[in-house]
C-alpha cells in the first residue's frame, strides 16, 4: 500500500542530546492530496519539515520523496520540490526583482509571467529591499518565486504567519489555482484552521514530538462530534454514554456537554434510548475544535 | 449561490453534490446549460479542486452533468429518470436526516409526521397553480 506515495516518512525520530524534537514518526503522502501537519509551537513540526526537505539528517528512521531517500539525494530531489520556510531568508539588500531574476537561471523551468503576476496580486513593492519586506511578504515572494519553478511537490511551513485576512484569503486562493493547474502535492504546517479546512486532504496532529493522530480529513469530521443534553430529571453522574468515547465532559447544572471521538448514528441512537436522556443535540466540530480537542489541554495524556 | 460550509461534518464534496442537485430543482441551472469549470469553483469557494472534481464525478455518474470535450461541463439536456431503487434510497436518506433532525429537537413521532404532510401538501398546491 501506499507505494506511490509521494512523501514517506519511516520511523522518524529527531533528538538534540536529550531532547526528543520528533518521536517514531510514520506517515505517507499520496499524490496531488493536501497533507496538513498540525501541533502547537513545540510539538516538533519544524524539525519534521527540516528532515522532509533534506535541511536535517533524522537521528533515526528514513525520509522518501518520490522513492527515494531525501538525505543521500538532496541535491538532485530539491529541484522537484518547492520549499517556503518558516523564516525564509534572502540577501536582506537585494529587492525583490533583483531576487527573481537570480533566481530565474537555478530552475530548469521557469514562469516568469507566472511570478510577476502572483507578485502583483500580493501586492508586493519590488523595488526596496528585501531586509525592508515584513515576514509574511517574504513569504509571498518566496511562494511566488518557488510556484514558478513548478514544483511537483510544495512544502510550505506556517505559510500565513504574519499575514493579514486579505493576504490569507489570496494566499490559499494562489494554492487551490496551483492545485487545480498542476495537482501539485503539499504538505503545509499551519495554524490557520480555518484556513486549510477547506483544501486539507489528511490531516496529521503532533504533540510532544509524536504523531498522535493521522487521518483523512473527512472521516476525522465525522467520527468528532458534539453532543449536549439535559439530564434532568436523572442526575447527570448516573448517565452511561455507552459505547460512546469522548475526549472531554463537562457538566453544569442539568446540562452536559460531551465531546465525542466515534460517533456514529447507531451508536447515538443506542444512547438516546438506553439512557432516557431527552433532547440530545449533535452539532459538528471544526478542524479548530477538533484540534483543541485531541492536542490542547489534557496534559499527561501521554506517558 | 452555491454555498458551502467548511465546518460542517458532511464532507464538503456531499455539500457540493446536494446543492448543484438543489439549483438543478430550482431551476436556477438550466437543462444543457454549462456549470462552472472545476477550477473557478474551488477558487470561488476556496475548496481543494479534487473536492470539486469528486462532486462533479458523482453528478456524472447520476447523469445530470456531462462533460464536452475541450468546452467545459454542462446539465444534461434530458435528466434521465430516476431509477426506483436510486429514488428509494435518496428518499430514505433524506428522511433519516429529517427523522433525526426532529427527534433531536424532541418532536414526537406525530408531530414530525404532521409536519412532513404539511410541506408535501404546501408543495403539492404550488406545483399545481403553477402548470
Amino acid at each position: 500500500m501506499n507505494s506511490n506515495a509521494v512523501v514517506k516518512l519511516n520511523n522518524v525520530s529527531v533528538r538534540y542530546g536529550k531532547a526528543t524534537a520528533v518521536d517514531d514518526v510514520s506517515l505517507s503522502v499520496s499524490p496531488g492530496s493536501v497533507y496538513a501537519l498540525l501541533g502547537r509551537n513545540g510539538a516538533g513540526k519544524t524539525s519534521l519539515v527540516r528532515c522532509l526537505v533534506g535541511q536535517q539528517k533524522p537521528t533515526h528512521g528514513v525520509v522518501t520523496i518520490f522513492g527515494r531517500s531525501v538525505w543521500n539525494d538532496r541535491a538532485s530531489l530539491m529541484s522537484r520540490v518547492g520549499i517556503v520556510p518558516e523564516d525564509p531568508d534572502a540577501p536582506p539588500e537585494m529587492t525583490t526583482t533583483e531576487i527573481v531574476r537570480f533566481c530565474a537561471r537555478l530552475y530548469p523551468k521557469w514562469d516568469a509571467a507566472g511570478v510577476a503576476e502572483r507578485l502583483r496580486r500580493f501586492d508586493i513593492p519590488q523595488t526596496i529591499p528585501y531586509g525592508r519586506l515584513s515576514k509574511g511578504q517574504r513569504r509571498q515572494v518566496l511562494l511566488s518565486i518557488v510556484l514558478a519553478g513548478s514544483p511537483e511537490l510544495l512544502v510550505l511551513d506556517d505559510p500565513t504567519l504574519g499575514l493579514d485576512v486579505v493576504a490569507r484569503k489570496e494566499l490559499f486562493e494562489e494554492l487551490v489555482t496551483e492545485l487545480a493547474e498542476r495537482g501539485t502535492t503539499v504538505v503545509v504546517t499551519t495554524h490557520d484552521m480555518p484556513g486549510i479546512e477547506a483544501i486539507a486532504d489528511r490531516v496529521g496532529i503532533m504533540k510532544g514530538g509524536r504523531l498522535v493522530l493521522d487521518e483523512d480529513l473527512e472521516t476525522l469530521k465525522w467520527r468528532f462530534r458534539r453532543l449536549r443534553y439535559a439530564t434532568a430529571p436523572v442526575p447527570a453522574e448516573s448517565v452511561e454514554l455507552n459505547q460512546l468515547e469522548t475526549t472531554s465532559v463537562r457538566r453544569w447544572g442539568n446540562g452536559t456537554e460531551a465531546v465525542v471521538s466515534n460517533y456514529d448514528d447507531v451508536l447515538l441512537e443506542r444512547f438516546r434510548s438506553v439512557s432516557g436522556v431527552r433532547n440530545v443535540e449533535v452539532s459538528p466540530m471544526s478542524l479548530e475544535e477538533i484540534f483543541i480537542a485531541v492536542a490542547g489541554e489534557q496534559k499527561g495524556a501521554d506517558s | 449561490m452555491l454555498e458551502i460550509n467548511p465546518g460542517d461534518a458532511v464532507p464538503i464534496w456531499r455539500q457540493i453534490e446536494d446543492e448543484i442537485r438543489r439549483l438543478l430543482a430550482a431551476g436556477a441551472l438550466v437543462a444543457g446549460g454549462p456549470v462552472p469549470s472545476v477550477r473557478d469553483l474551488a477558487r470561488d469557494l476556496r475548496v481543494n479542486p479534487a473536492t470539486v472534481s469528486k462532486a462533479y464525478q458523482h453528478l456524472m455518474v447520476a447523469g445530470l452533468l456531462e462533460v464536452r470535450r475541450g468546452d467545459g461541463t454542462y446539465v444534461v439536456e434530458v435528466p434521465p429518470p430516476m431509477k426506483r431503487s436510486e429514488r428509494r434510497d435518496a428518499l430514505a436518506a433524506a428522511a433519516v436526516r429529517y427523522a433525526s433532525l426532529a427527534f433531536t429537537m424532541g418532536a414526537s413521532r406525530e408531530e414530525a409526521l404532521k409536519e412532513l404532510e404539511a410541506a408535501c401538501e404546501r408543495l403539492d398546491g404550488h406545483t399545481r397553480r403553477k402548470s
